[in-house]
């Protein structure tokens, strides 16, 4: 996608399950990452002493050293990429255990694909998050600090709520955002427990109504069973 | 299990035995002490009485020398007079007549003023050689001359009887107490053979066979208590049986029902040719039921983490009062949607010491509860007060079809579902129990209210504090 300008992001994969390493692999190459995957952390650990990447997804369970392991060899050789810890592990000790190891960012399978990706991207882009203060996707406008939005010109009247999802959704265009990042990142729900889908759902469809209905092209989408995108598509 | 009341019963025969042993030997002490007492007074009597007798036994000789009688002692029951040992003074202190038994020894030394004048003086002194008497001395007059007789019996004669009657007693005392600890050990197995028996009865009941109770004779003694107590414990074990039995049945219902799904949208899509699109469709419902597998399997961690124990509580104090005003905010857009008509009263100056990130779930899934089961148009109420002096409370009334008194107690139990045709809702199973695990990891408890009318109300109580006075 719009990473094709400069030479693509190489991300190294790291991950025993056949199935799990491939989607991942397909998911990447997909967004245009170009993308080695190891089975073992033996090998995982071979590759990143003799090439360069920018960025390790790293599996916690693996067969030999696992990935803690592997992590804090690395982190002892200095050896300093960012690293995206994946495992099936979500009590908050073995969080702790985690990031102490040196992961960078931490993600508890199973995980919705386009969170997985929204952690890379910011991974990738570390430390400089671009504040933009006007968001624009086809004849949409809005502007974060006066909280005004338009769609040809024309004010839409947005709730507190529907402003915010609409910032985010606007801040990850044609992206596809799962309901768990909504929860998280909108409503600052961290309970993944929480009954929020439905609550979710409504206000997305609130939010459409006033931002599609009567023009055209359609931007706010539904990708069933995985999230929403906001994209221009000629419907 | 056979080794523990064995022991018991030794125990208990030991402590029996130790226990006579010793007020045995108290007994026997205080005895000792008041027969030497006894006997002391009774030998200084004898000294009295012998005193009068050898009075009259004396006599001066023609010589002027003092002489004794012996011819009065073949009485048999004067035994005693060969222990007696006998002095005569004159006033000066010059010894008149030693009697044999005496022999070289003196009894006393020179006489102390006042000595035997007008009454008998008795006192414990020490012969010469060292042997402790009792001496008892007194004046007389005899044929015109004053003379002083002292008469003493050995203290030996005392304590000679004493270790007589002692050694007797000793002698028995071995006896009885290995009678005693035949006879303890006999009862000991006596009153602990019902205990026994009941550790086999209770060995016998296991998990199969949980409703059987161990017999009870009588409810009134310590026997019956425990018996009891044993019958609560294995039903209160029986109903975690049963629970663990439902929870097991209905949570591989659950995860059965989106598998079985699953497995059928991914066959039919396998066995024909269909278009991207139609793929597409087929994947989003996969995901969707993955989604919702996903969803159950988290909060059953949740809650197997809560059962252990591994979620820690970060206390603080806060107004009920906002928190219910959030929570109502977060929903609304549901309520919205369902044309529902909420309230939300109550007291704005309620605290509770609570974590409250816990509290919250508890009361939005109770409240999602609320929203997903009354029907559109509905009214839901929502109120927070305090109820006594230390407790706080949410409650939330709706006015939906009510849940019916049978289903009422298990409605917090997880994965329970009020009847099988009822609701197609996913995700019904698990938000009430981990709202009461939330209540009660914070010290309060949750309930429900259903009258027979329909509705009900749903209470979290939580344990109340005086609000921060700075807002």
């Amino acid at each position: 996608m719009d990473v094709g300008k400069q030479s693509p992001h190489r991300i190294l994969v790291i991950e025993d399950e056949v199935k799990m390493a491939e989607a991942l692999r397909a998911g990447l190459e997909a967004e245009g990452y170009t993308v080695t995957v190891a089975r073992t952390g033996e090998e995982g650990f071979y590759l990143v002493s003799t090439q360069k990447y920018e960025l390790m997804v790293l599996d916690w369970m693996l067969p030999g050293r696992d990935g803690i392991e592997i992590l804090t060899r690395l982190r002892q050789r200095g050896v300093f990429l960012p690293v995206l810890l994946l495992t099936a592990k979500d009590a908050t000790e073995d969080r702790v255990r985690g990031l102490d190891a040196g992961a960078d960012d931490y993600l508890v399978k199973p995980f919705a694909f386009p969170e997985f990706l929204a952690r890379v991207r910011a991974l990738l882009r570390r430390g400089g998050t671009d504040v933009v203060d006007k968001l624009t996707l086809a004849d949409l406008e809005m502007d974060v600090s006066s909280h005004n939005v338009t769609r040809s010109g024309t004010e839409l009247v947005l709730t507190a709520r529907e402003f915010e999802l609409l910032e985010y959704l606007l801040r990850h265009q044609g992206r596809v955002v799962s309901r768990e990042m909504l929860a998280r990142e909108v409503w600052k729900e961290s309970a993944r427990y929480t009954p929020l889908d439905n609550v979710i759902d409504v206000h997305v469809a609130r939010l459409r109504r006033k931002l599609d209905d009567g023009f055209d092209p359609k931007l706010l989408h539904t990708v069933r069973a995985v999230g929403f995108v906001l994209r221009e598509e000629v419907s | 299990m056979r080794l523990r009341p064995r022991r018991v019963r030794t125990r208990l025969t030991l402590w029996y035995v130790g226990l006579l042993a010793g007020v045995l030997a108290v007994y026997l002490a205080g005895v000792s002490l008041l027969s030497v007492w006894q006997m002391d007074r009774v030998l200084k009597r004898l000294a009295m009485e012998d005193l009068e007798t050898v009075k009259g036994l004396l006599y001066f000789r023609a010589d002027g020398s003092l002489d004794l009688r012996e011819d009065y002692h073949h009485h048999t029951a004067w035994k005693q007079a060969e222990e007696r040992f006998l002095e005569v003074l004159d006033p000066g202190g010059r010894i008149l007549f030693l009697n044999a038994r005496l022999g070289m020894r003196t009894l006393g030394g020179p006489p102390f003023p006042g000595e035997g004048a007008g009454t008998y003086s008795d006192r414990s002194a020490e012969l010469s050689d060292g042997t402790k008497v009792v001496l008892v001395s007194g004046t007389f007059e005899l044929q015109g001359r004053p003379i002083l007789i002292r008469i003493a019996y050995g203290e030996y004669l005392v304590w000679d009887r004493l270790w007589e009657t002692l050694s007797i007693l000793l002698m028995a005392l071995p006896l009885a107490l290995a009678a005693t600890a035949l006879a303890s050990y006999k009862m000991a197995a006596r009153a602990l053979n019902p205990i026994e028996k009941m550790a086999q009865q209770a060995q016998r009941i296991n998990s199969e066979r949980l409703s059987e109770q161990l017999q009870v004779d009588n409810p009134e003694d310590e026997l019956g208590h425990l018996a009891t107590a044993f019958n609560d414990a294995f039903s209160r074990i029986e109903q975690s049986f049963e629970q663990l039995r439902r929870f097991t049945a209905n949570a591989s219902h659950e995860l059965r029902t989106p598998l079985a799904s699953i497995r059928s949208i991914g066959e039919v899509a396998l066995q024909k040719d269909a278009g991207a699109e139609e793929y597409r469709e087929t994947l989003g419902s996969v995901v969707e039921e993955v989604n919702h597998l996903a969803g159950l399997v988290d909060s059953l961690l949740m809650l197997s983490r809560a059962d252990a124990g591994q979620i820690p509580m970060r206390p603080t104090v806060f107004p009920l009062m906002p928190l219910a005003r959030e929570t109502v905010s977060l929903l609304d857009v549901l309520i919205e949607d369902k044309k529902l008509t909420l309230t939300l009263a109550g007291d704005e100056d309620v605290c509770v010491r609570a974590d409250r990130q816990h509290v919250r779930q508890a009361v939005v899934n109770v409240l999602h509860n609320a929203v997903k089961f009354t029907p559109d148009g509905g009214t839901i109420s929502v109120r927070v007060d305090r109820q006594g002096t230390s407790c706080a409370q949410v409650s939330i009334t709706d006015d939906g079809p009510g849940i019916p008194p049978e289903h009422a107690g298990h409605v917090f139990e997880r994965f329970y579902r009020a009847g099988e045709t009822q609701s197609e809702e996913k995700a019904a199973g698990l938000g009430l129990s981990i709202a009461q695990w939330a209540a009660r990891a914070n010290k309060g408890d949750i309930g429900l209210i259903s009258p027979p009318g329909g509705g009900c109300t749903f209470w979290i109580r939580l344990p109340a504090a005086p609000c921060p006075s700075a807002v």
